[in-house]
Parts: structure tokens; C-alpha cells; sequence
């Protein structure tokens, strides 16, 4: 019997090694526009997506699909690595398997996937690297936001609109560890040097909506005299106001994030409804992954290997005007 | 015979079989107002069925159940109780997790005007059933922090709130301290004065002498004799309860009283009594080479513990326990079996096997490292091994891969006793090694331990059946809260001494 | 009537035997479906290509080590939430060691290998001496060791550059992340295929294997025979924790990178490959070649179902379906 189990293993592992054939490997080595077909071609494009459970990127998988849905050459597969970097380099890899002409990546991180799309481009398959980046130049384009001039941008504005006479202030990071949340917290720090700012206490909320009503719960009872809280992101910052409307100080305090999602749950009504001062917008660079794409495939042009996205300071002013023309294409 | 007085319930013809084995036949019984009725009988005499039957928990039996003259038909417990039958189990009923109050009044709690919980009554009740039962306990403290002897109180007071006409008591008193005893007697007066009557199953005849009016004896399933229970002696009892000996079961073998000291227990001590169990509290006993040793005892006489003691399954102990020659300590079942001591737990499907792995599995895994080369178990010596054991002990199986589930009591029991030999042991614990097992296999178990003394070993055999203790072993040593009362030689004794003894009347011999 | 009677098993039903190795038919439909539903571009079907193929070995690797040790603690009726925490602790120390400590290869493996060791000895003992379930000691392992990976690494992933000057890591280490033979075989998934084979003849011959199911078959009446219960139950953490160290030096070495976040839920893979391998959550019932197949099906699955583009969503929940329905099959297995 057990003979038979043991032949049963050695048949499973067999046959992958045995049905298999050499698929061919396509000639082109980097990208140089092999895939451009014109508008007569049809391509596939694997967009893989590191959590679509963060509602930024399912913006930028839904931006994607909005946008693809206007060339109608495009037939766009997503995948969702669930923040897991392994499930991500097999979702590519799988992707590769299909035999797809182009590459969307958003990936969970830089090093850990930077094989994979070094493998994919080395296959001729243009590759589209979105927001956060990979290392080397095993890319075709990257087009993301500066999360440093983001963070800039919220420490002028705290500086000059919200504390033109200095003051403490309060910031709530993103996920220990990760470049988003320190490039964010650098470029605050940037702008608010030699002013009379002080940043009293800074706490990791994780990007969460919760934490952040968690952290600023502590720090209203620890720093009472802080007046503004920089949150990484706007799930944060709306934690915090709920922290604070629940320690009756929502009016006494000034809240400000980033991202400025153009959805219903997002900073753009959150800053509209007044309850964050103002917002940063982060763009998801869906719109322009798929121009891009369009670029290389249809159009047979080349495309920069670096755009960097601009960023727009949201505040009562702007918000219901910007949230209107984001969401015009739909 | 019924002296006018009413009798509240009668069994009449009342018979049972499962599967079968008939476990009561043709049984009659009154019980009258304001009468304590004794039943006595062996383990597996038929009492429980018969309880089980007028307390409506065994409801396809054949006969007539009558209620104040007339027939009823019970459907389950609660027509009993309807009809004023209540029963307090040996296995208590009660819920640990809920208070006292709470598990007094479970499935029919007193409610306010409004539908909800009226907790003030019920703490109000239960107080006032607690001091008529007779002790000093907080309604709201959780039925698991209870001793085992007042969750036994609890369950009477709990009888008590559902104002029986008959009540059943179960060995009320197996965990009572002397004082508590006297206050259940009490209570049980007092509801003989109101004009109930109540069913009493007890092995305790001292207790029969002071409360008891009447005696039912029970046998094989039937009744075998009635006694006026103010002037029946223990002896009288006892013989009822056995009848006839059956020695023609027994093989017996060449009794060798001379040979060597194998163990030498003296005054064993297990401090830390665990609720309700009397511990060994001061055993003194030996085991010669070549000699069976019987171990008598009423339930929670102690007899399971000693054994794990020995063995080293159980928790800490005191005195001295000479093996070999040598004094041992405290050990694990690990080192006890190298030294030479195996055991063959009470309930061999809890503890005994695995059940649902092979017949091989089971019967090697005491010498599983032993037979194994550099931790790799020779396939051939293990299936040789075990090929060896099933024909030595005739195990009846298709193939020692079946699993064991697949087998019979007796042949599953088999399997346990020859997992022990595989070990080459010197002294054999068995607690209760014929339990559930067919008459044949029971002769084969007994031919195999005669076997095993005649090859020199020692064996420490605990067992609630008289006749298998009278008939296999040299020796009889008979426990009673937690002491060695007596020890009996069977050549001279016979079941009757050894019950008396077991109960509480030192016979001198 | 002669010894070798004994021996010869009943002969079993096709039905019981379809059970036995439910796990393996189970791999064996699960691959003919991905023949059938497999994508072809010019005529050549895409899941049967040995890249495919080896990708899907690959995927399951790191899964499948885990699972093995998994195997072993559910076998004796426990189970080890914090494998998927120690494969976080195993990738963040090993950049650690190489990258900020510069060990060498071997003693970084060995010393990671022994943190893996030891965290799962030190739950066996919680479990086997101080008598706390299985299910609690390692939920609380499962914390401690995230912890101790954030301290360790000082909360950040940390990447591994390969070379040999300062801050680099041995060049050997990359081969975890590459193909041997023409290219072709994924080292991970060789080392998953020499860890099952070994674990496999393990569990089959030893004295310690026979106490391991006995301990899951009835613990109480393996005590009672002489197996030495607690022995074997901290011996099994051990090895449950040793090779989801291991399954974290893959992991590092095959992402460039050891993150103390690494591992979020393996756990719970894990435990989904050893269910639908057939083993049973009671103990004492199942094996590593069940466990394997269990494993290598979740992973053809996953694979046939991302090569037909099927939605992420509805991926888990299709993966969800099979679990239930491979654990009810299980109910329906004959009982002896």
C-alpha cells in the first residue's frame, strides 16, 4: 500500500517534469517596442496589484479599468498579491505564463519583486512600474507621485496657513518601516525646519483608520497643547477627528492628510465636509499607466522612463470642484 | 403482606433485555408511603436497569409500572416526575458552570410578572431547600466549586424542590463525611414522616441497618430475596447477593506461596485526595513471584489509585514501595516498564488503545524503540512480534493491520494484556481486566494471568467481581477507604467473607 | 493456521482505497482539470509548459515545508499557529546576520535554523509540561515572534545585496532564488521535494513516528504504554518550528529581501494543504505524502485559476469551496 502512495507522489512530481515542453522564449531582450502591433493588434495586459484591500489602489485598479475601457484593443487582467510579496512574484510569473503583452505592476515592495520584473522585461515585455518603484532600470516607465514634495507641500501648508505663529503639532506615520511613511514624514520635516513648529509626538497608526483614532486618542490626553495633527494618510487623519469630536475638541483642533481619493469614503469629502483642513492628493496613475501603455502598444512611441505625477493641495475651497472632475470620465 | 399500608408505586413482572442479555427479568417491587426500601445486588445484578426503568429513562422494558394503584406508561423522564418519580443519580446531573440556585431550578426557573428572571425567588427557595437538606451553602456559588459530597447535597435538595412521592437514591452517600451522612439521614426522616417513599441502593450495610425497612436482593436480574432490613445481618445479604459460586471458571494454578518478594508495599500514602475518592491512605501489601494477589473494594475504595500509584501514573505519594529488592520512587510509566511493571488500565477504550490504528500498532508500542535499529523499526520483527502475540493469546482477527475497533471487547482487551507481555514484565497491575468481555474470553484472560504467575510473575489484580476474585487469585486484599481492611486467603475464604469484609464487617479468619 | 495469515491486509473496497488516498486522486482531478481548462497560445497548452509547471512547485515551496512540520504537530492532536510569524522571525534575522552582521552563509542558516529550533522547542514545553493548549501557546508564539522579528530587524524589511565586500551577502545565498538544471528547476522547490521525501520515510519507519501517532491516537493510553509523551510532543514543535525557519530562509532568499511582516497568515495555508491532505485535526490520523499532494493542489488550483484570469475574489472563494468539500469527503471515509 504504501508502495502505491509513494508511486502516487513520484507520478504527481513526474508528470510536471515529464508533460512539460520548453515554451519557447521570445526573442527581444530590454523593451524596445517588438510589441507595438499598431492599432490593428489586440494585447493583453496583466495588471497586478500588491492589496487591492487599500482603497487607494483599488482607485488605481478601477481608474485602470475605466481608462482601458477607451482603447479598445486593451483586454486588462488584474491580480491582487494580498500584500504578500511571494503571492505577487508568482501572480507575474503566472502573467508570463499567459503570454501577456504588457506589464502594469504596483508592487507590495522594491526588492523583493525587482526579479520578477527584471525577468518579465527581459522577456521583451514592456513593463509599467506604478507607484512604488523596483530597483535597477529593468523598466520600461515608472510613473508614480513624489512622496517627499507631498510631504513638503503638507509642512508648507501647516506652516504658513495653519501655524503662521508656530505651535505643536502631532503626527500620526504610516506602517513602521515602509518608504511611503518616511519619505511623507521627510519632507514634513523639510519644510517645517526653522520655524516655530514643533512636532511634540509622532506615533505609527499603520495606515489605519483605526489606529489612527487609537493614537490620537493617547496623544489628546499625553499633549493637550498640540493644535494640528499630520496624518500619513487620510483614513488617519479621519481617525483622529473621531478621537477628537469624541474628546469634544474637534473644533479646537486642525487636521490634515494625504491621498485625496476621489471616492465617497475619501479625504476629498472628508475635507469638503470640514472635518480635515486640508488633503494632498496622491495620484494613482491609473489614467496615465494606461496613455502610457497606449504609447507603446498602439501607438508605437516611446515613452519616458520616469513620470513623476503632481500633487494638489485640497482645502474646502477646491475639494467638491476636484472630486466633480475626477470623477467625470466615469 | 401490605399491612394496609398504601403502596405508592409497584413494579409488576418488570423485564428487560439489551441485545439479548436479559438484565432484568420478571422483577416485582412496592414501594409503600413512608418507607425506606433498600435494593441490594452485585455490580450488573440489575438495579440501575430496573431504576432506570421506573424513572422513566428506559422506556421499551415489558411489564406494568402502577402509580397509586394505577398503570402508567412512562415516556421519559419528565412523565415521571409528573407523576412524582424522582431519581438522583450516581453520575451527578448538575452543571458545574451554573450556581446552585440556578441548577435547582434549570428548565423551570420562577418568573416576575414581566417574563424575566425572577432571582430573588430563586435564591429565596434554594436557601430554603439548602437548610432542610441540611447545610450551609451560599445559593450563588458555582456548582463546580462544590465538593463532590456537597454537589451530592445539592442534587437531594434539588430532589426535594420537585416534592417527590418516590424518591431513588443512588449511593447518596458515597462521598459524605460521617456528619453529612447523619444530616442526609435526617433529611431522608424527615420525608419518610410526610409520607414518601424512598428506593435506597447502597453496598454500604451499616447504612442499610440504620435507615432501611425493607431489603430487595437482586441477582442475575432477578429478585432472589426479600429481607425485613431491621434484622438482617451482613452475612445473609451477602449470600443472597452471590448465590453459588462459580469455581468452574476458574483454572486454577499450582499455587506457589513460597516464592520470592516481588513488591512490598508498606503504608502508601496519596496526600492530595482528589474530590470524592478516597485515596490510598495507608496501604500495606506484597506480591510473591508466581502468585495472583486479588484487590477488593467497594467503588472509591481506593483500588484504581493504588495501582496507578505503583505504576507511576499516579500523583505524589508517601511510604515505601520495595521492587525487586529495591526502593522505588516516584517514577513515570516510562521507567516503571523498564524496570519490569506494566498495567492494564480500567477502561481500556479511554486509556488503553488507540483505536482506530492497527492491531500491530497497538501491540507493539510499548517495544516499538526497543525493536527499532537506530530509531528504524524493523518491519519484519514488528509483524513477528505481533504475529507471535495474536497466536499466543489467540487474538481472533482477520489481519493485524485491521484496526482495533474492529475487534471484540475481549479480544481488544487481549490486545492490551499482550502489549504488556511484549514487554517480558515481572509484575502485572490489571484494574478490572475482564470488564465487558464475554464469558469466553473472560476464561481465556484468567488461563493467561495463571500462565503468566506459573512463569514466575507477579500479579496485582483489582476487580469488582467477587467471583473472579475468589476464583483466580491466591490472595485477596480488601480495601475500604483507602486502607487494606483485610486480606484473605481463598483456599479458606470464600465471596461472602470478602464482601462482608469489603462492606465494612471484619471478618476474622 | 501460520503467522503470514495475519499479515495480509482485507482486501479493501475500491471505495476505501479511493479514500485512503483521497488527497492524491484529489491532485490527480484537480491536474486533468487544468489540462482541460488550461489557456493555449499556438496550439501549445500553457499550464503543461515545464515552466508553468515548476512555477507552480516553486509557489508552493515555502507553503509546503511549513506544512510538513504542520503535519507532524496536527499528528499528535496539536497545531502551530506561529509558523507563519517564525518565517517572518526566519527571513528578517537572516538579512539581518548576512547584511548588518556579515556572517557567512552556513553560520547565518545554522543560526536561524537554531532560532527556529528553539522557538519550537520552548512551545512544545509550554504545550507538553505546563500543560497549555497547543492552540494557545502558539497564538502566543505567533506575537512573540512577530515581535522579536520587529526588534530584530528594527521593524524595517531589510534588502539583501549579494557580494563580498561589507553589508553584502554571500553570492550563494541568490542561488535560493534561482533555477538549476538548464535553468529549469526552481532550488526552492527542490529543497520542498528533499524535505518531503525525508519527512516522508521519517514518519513511515521510526520508533518516534509510531509514538507520534499514538500520542494522536489516544494520549492518555500512550503514556501508559511507555511513550514518552512529553518528549515527543516537544521534539515535534521543534521540528514544526526548524522547518518553518528554513521555509523563511527561502523566503528571504528568494525575495532579496527578509521583512519581519514576511509570512502574514501561512499559518492558515498551512493548515489548509494539511487538511486536504487527509489528516485528520484529531491527531493520529494522516501523513506527509497526503500533505504534499494537498499542498501541490492548492497550488495547481491557484495556478489554473490565475492563467484563466479568474478574478481575485472569486479565486478565494472557489479556494474555499475545496477546502470544505475535501474535509467533508473526509466524513465520508468508511470508519473502521
Amino acid at each position: 500500500m504504501r508502495g502505491l502512495a509513494f508511486l502516487g507522489v513520484a507520478v504527481a512530481l513526474g508528470s510536471l517534469v515529464a508533460c512539460g515542453t520548453t515554451s519557447e522564449n521570445r526573442s527581444g531582450g530590454p523593451a524596445s517596442n517588438t510589441q507595438c502591433k499598431g492599432a490593428g493588434g489586440k494585447y493583453v495586459i496583466g495588471m497586478s496589484q500588491a492589496n487591492v484591500a487599500e482603497p487607494y489602489r483599488q482607485r488605481m485598479d478601477d481608474d485602470i479599468r475605466t481608462a482601458a475601457k477607451a482603447v479598445p484593443q486593451f483586454d486588462v487582467r488584474f491580480t491582487d498579491a494580498q500584500q504578500d510579496n511571494s503571492r505577487q512574484v508568482s501572480d507575474v510569473e503566472n502573467f508570463l505564463t499567459q503570454q501577456i503583452d504588457l506589464l502594469i505592476i504596483s508592487p507590495n515592495e522594491a526588492k523583493p519583486l525587482t526579479g520578477v520584473v527584471k525577468k518579465a522585461y527581459d522577456k521583451g515585455i514592456p513593463v509599467i512600474v506604478l507607484d512604488r518603484k523596483v530597483e535597477g532600470d529593468a523598466y520600461t516607465t515608472w510613473i508614480g507621485a513624489d512622496n517627499v514634495e507631498i510631504g513638503r507641500q503638507a509642512g508648507k501648508y501647516v506652516a504658513e496657513q495653519l501655524l503662521p505663529d508656530g505651535g505643536k503639532i502631532a503626527e500620526i506615520r504610516g506602517l513602521a518601516g515602509s518608504t511611503p511613511a518616511k519619505e511623507r514624514g521627510d519632507g514634513f520635516r523639510e519644510s517645517i525646519r526653522g520655524r516655530k513648529i514643533e512636532i511634540a509626538v509622532s506615533q505609527d497608526g499603520d495606515w489605519l483608520r483605526e489606529k489612527g483614532q487609537e493614537k490620537a486618542d493617547a496623544i489628546l490626553k499625553s499633549n493637550p497643547d498640540v493644535s494640528v495633527i499630520y496624518a500619513h494618510n487620510d483614513p488617519m487623519a479621519e481617525g483622529a477627528y473621531l478621537a477628537a469630536r469624541a474628546a469634544g475638541r474637534q473644533d479646537a483642533l486642525k487636521f490634515i492628510g494625504i491621498d485625496g481619493l476621489p471616492i465617497p469614503s475619501g479625504g476629498l469629502k472628508a475635507v469638503e465636509a470640514g472635518r480635515l483642513s486640508a488633503t494632498l492628493i496622491y495620484p494613482t496613475a491609473g489614467k496615465e499607466a494606461v496613455e502610457a501603455a497606449k504609447k507603446i502598444l498602439v501607438d508605437c512611441q516611446q515613452v519616458p522612463k520616469t513620470q513623476t505625477l503632481k500633487t494638489q493641495l485640497i482645502t474646502k475651497e477646491n475639494a467638491a470642484q476636484v472630486y466633480a472632475k475626477e470623477n467625470s470620465g466615469n | 403482606m401490605d399491612n394496609g399500608v398504601a403502596s405508592l408505586v409497584g413494579l409488576l413482572r418488570i423485564s428487560k433485555s439489551y441485545g439479548g442479555v436479559r438484565a432484568c427479568h420478571d422483577v416485582d417491587l412496592t414501594v409503600r408511603a413512608g418507607e425506606v426500601h433498600a435494593l441490594l445486588g452485585e455490580n450488573g445484578a440489575g438495579k440501575s436497569t430496573l431504576m432506570r426503568v421506573l424513572s422513566g429513562d428506559l422506556t421499551d422494558y415489558t411489564g406494568t409500572i402502577t402509580v397509586d394503584g394505577e398503570p402508567v406508561r412512562f415516556h421519559g423522564p419528565a412523565d415521571a416526575q409528573r407523576a412524582g418519580i424522582a431519581m438522583i443519580h450516581q453520575e451527578l446531573d448538575l452543571v458545574p458552570g451554573l450556581s446552585v440556585a440556578e441548577n435547582i431550578f434549570l428548565g423551570r426557573e420562577p418568573r416576575t410578572p414581566f417574563g424575566t428572571l425572577d432571582r430573588r425567588a430563586m435564591l429565596r427557595e434554594t436557601g430554603n431547600l439548602l437548610r432542610r437538606t441540611g447545610i450551609d451553602l451560599d445559593p450563588r456559588r458555582h456548582v463546580g466549586e462544590l465538593r463532590t459530597g456537597e454537589q451530592q447535597l445539592v442534587s437531594v435538595a434539588k430532589a426535594l424542590s420537585l416534592d417527590a412521592k418516590v424518591l431513588i437514591m443512588d449511593e447518596p452517600t458515597s462521598a459524605l463525611s460521617s456528619a453529612e451522612v447523619d444530616r442526609m439521614f435526617a433529611v431522608i426522616g424527615e420525608l419518610r414522616r410526610s409520607g414518601a417513599g424512598i428506593v435506597y441502593i447502597s453496598h454500604r450495610m451499616d447504612e442499610i441497618g440504620r435507615i432501611a425497612d425493607r431489603a430487595t436482593v437482586l441477582r442475575n436480574g432477578s429478585v432472589v430475596a426479600e429481607f425485613d432490613a431491621r434484622d438482617m445481618t451482613a452475612d445473609q445479604a451477602a449470600e443472597a447477593m452471590i448465590g453459588r459460586p462459580m469455581r468452574a471458571m476458574f483454572t486454577t494454578h499450582e499455587n506457589v506461596t513460597s516464592g520470592e518478594i516481588l513488591l512490598e508495599v508498606k503504608d502508601l500514602v496519596v496526600p492530595r485526595a482528589r474530590s470524592g475518592r478516597r485515596d490510598p491512605a495507608g496501604i500495606s501489601l506484597t506480591v510473591r513471584r508466581g502468585e495472583i494477589v486479588g484487590l477488593a473494594g467497594l467503588l472509591g475504595a481506593g483500588r484504581t489509585e493504588l495501582l496507578e500509584t505503583l505504576f507511576g501514573a499516579g500523583g505524589r505519594w508517601q511510604g515505601s514501595v520495595v521492587f525487586k529488592g529495591r526502593s522505588t520512587g516516584r517514577r513515570k510509566p516510562r521507567s516503571a516498564i523498564r524496570a519490569g511493571v506494566v498495567y492494564m488500565p480500567e477502561d481500556r477504550r479511554i486509556s488503553g488503545l488507540a483505536l482506530g490504528h492497527s492491531v500491530l500498532a497497538n501491540t507493539v508500542l510499548s517495544v516499538v524503540d526497543r525493536i527499532a535499529r537506530l530509531g528504524v523499526v524493523s518491519r519484519r520483527r514488528e509483524t513477528a512480534e505481533t504475529t507471535r502475540i495474536v497466536r499466543d493469546l489467540s487474538i481472533k482477527l482477520a489481519s493485524v493491520r485491521d484496526p482495533v475497533s474492529a475487534l471484540s471487547g475481549g479480544n481488544q482487551q487481549k490486545v492490551v494484556l499482550g502489549r504488556m507481555l511484549l514487554t517480558e514484565p515481572e509484575l502485572l497491575l490489571l484494574d478490572e481486566p475482564t470488564r465487558g468481555v464475554d464469558v469466553g474470553a473472560k476464561a481465556e484472560i484468567y488461563q493467561l494471568l495463571g500462565q503468566a504467575a506459573q512463569r514466575g510473575m507477579g500479579v496485582l489484580l483489582a476487580s469488582s467481581e467477587l467471583a473472579e476474585l475468589v476464583g483466580v487469585c491466591d490472595r485477596v486484599v480488601v480495601l475500604r477507604g483507602g486502607r487494606d481492611v483485610a486480606e484473605l486467603r481463598t483456599s479458606q475464604a470464600g465471596e461472602a467473607e470478602v464482601l462482608a469484609a469489603a462492606m465494612g464487617e471484619v471478618v476474622a479468619l | 493456521m501460520t503467522g503470514t495469515d495475519f499479515v495480509r491486509s482485507r482486501r479493501e473496497s475500491a471505495l476505501a482505497t479511493v479514500f485512503r488516498f483521497q488527497s492524491l486522486f484529489g491532485l490527480v482531478a484537480v491536474f486533468i482539470a487544468a489540462i482541460v481548462f488550461s489557456p493555449s497560445r499556438n496550439g501549445e497548452l500553457l499550464f503543461l509548459t515545464s515552466d508553468n509547471l515548476f512555477n507552480v512547485v516553486r509557489a508552493v515551496s515555502e507553503i509546503g515545508i511549513i506544512a510538513v512540520g504542520m503535519t507532524f504537530v496536527i499528528l499528535i492532536g496539536g497545531i502551530d499557529l506561529s509558523v507563519g510569524a517564525m518565517l517572518g522571525l526566519a527571513a528578517a534575522g537572516s538579512a539581518v546576520l548576512l547584511v548588518e552582521n556579515d556572517f557567512g552563509l552556513v553560520p547565518a542558516v545554522l543560526v536561524v535554523l537554531a532560532v527556529g529550533l528553539g522557538f519550537g522547542l520552548l512551545q512544545g514545553v509550554a504545550s507538553a509540561v505546563f500543560g497549555i493548549q497547543a492552540f494557545i501557546v502558539t497564538l502566543a508564539g505567533l506575537q512573540c515572534a512577530r515581535g522579536l522579528a520587529r526588534i530584530w530587524s528594527g521593524g524595517q524589511g531589510i534588502a539583501i545585496p549579494y557580494g563580498d565586500g561589507p553589508g553584502e551577502a554571500p553570492v550563494a545565498f541568490s542561488l535560493l532564488g534561482e533555477r538549476t538544471f538548464n535553468g529549469l528547476v526552481p532550488i526552492p522547490a527542490l529543497i520542498f521535494v528533499v524535505v518531503a521525501a525525508l519527512a516522508i520515510l521519517f514518519l513511515r519507519g521510526t520508533a518516534f513516528s509510531r509514538h507520534v501517532y499514538a500520542i494522536g491516537g489516544n494520549e492518555k493510553a500512550a503514556r501508559l504504554s511507555g511513550v514518552p509523551v512529553k518528549r515527543v510532543k516537544i521534539a515535534v514543535f521543534g521540528i514544526c518550528g526548524l522547518l518553518a525557519a528554513l521555509a523563511g530562509i527561502i523566503h528571504a532568499g528568494q525575495l532579496n529581501q527578509g521583512s519581519p511582516n514576511d509570512g502574514l497568515g501561512y499559518e492558515l495555508d498551512a493548515i489548509a494543504a494539511v487538511v486536504v491532505g487527509g489528516t485528520s485535526l484529531a491527531g493520529g490520523r494522516g501523513s506527509v505524502v497526503g500533505t504534499v499532494a494537498g499542498a501541490l493542489l492548492l497550488g495547481v488550483l491557484n495556478n489554473i485559476l490565475a492563467l484563466n484570469g479568474v478574478d481575485t475574489n472569486v479565486q478565494l472563494l472557489i479556494k474555499g469551496l475545496v477546502i470544505v468539500v475535501a474535509a467533508g469527503l473526509q466524513q465520508l471515509r468508511p470508519s473502521t
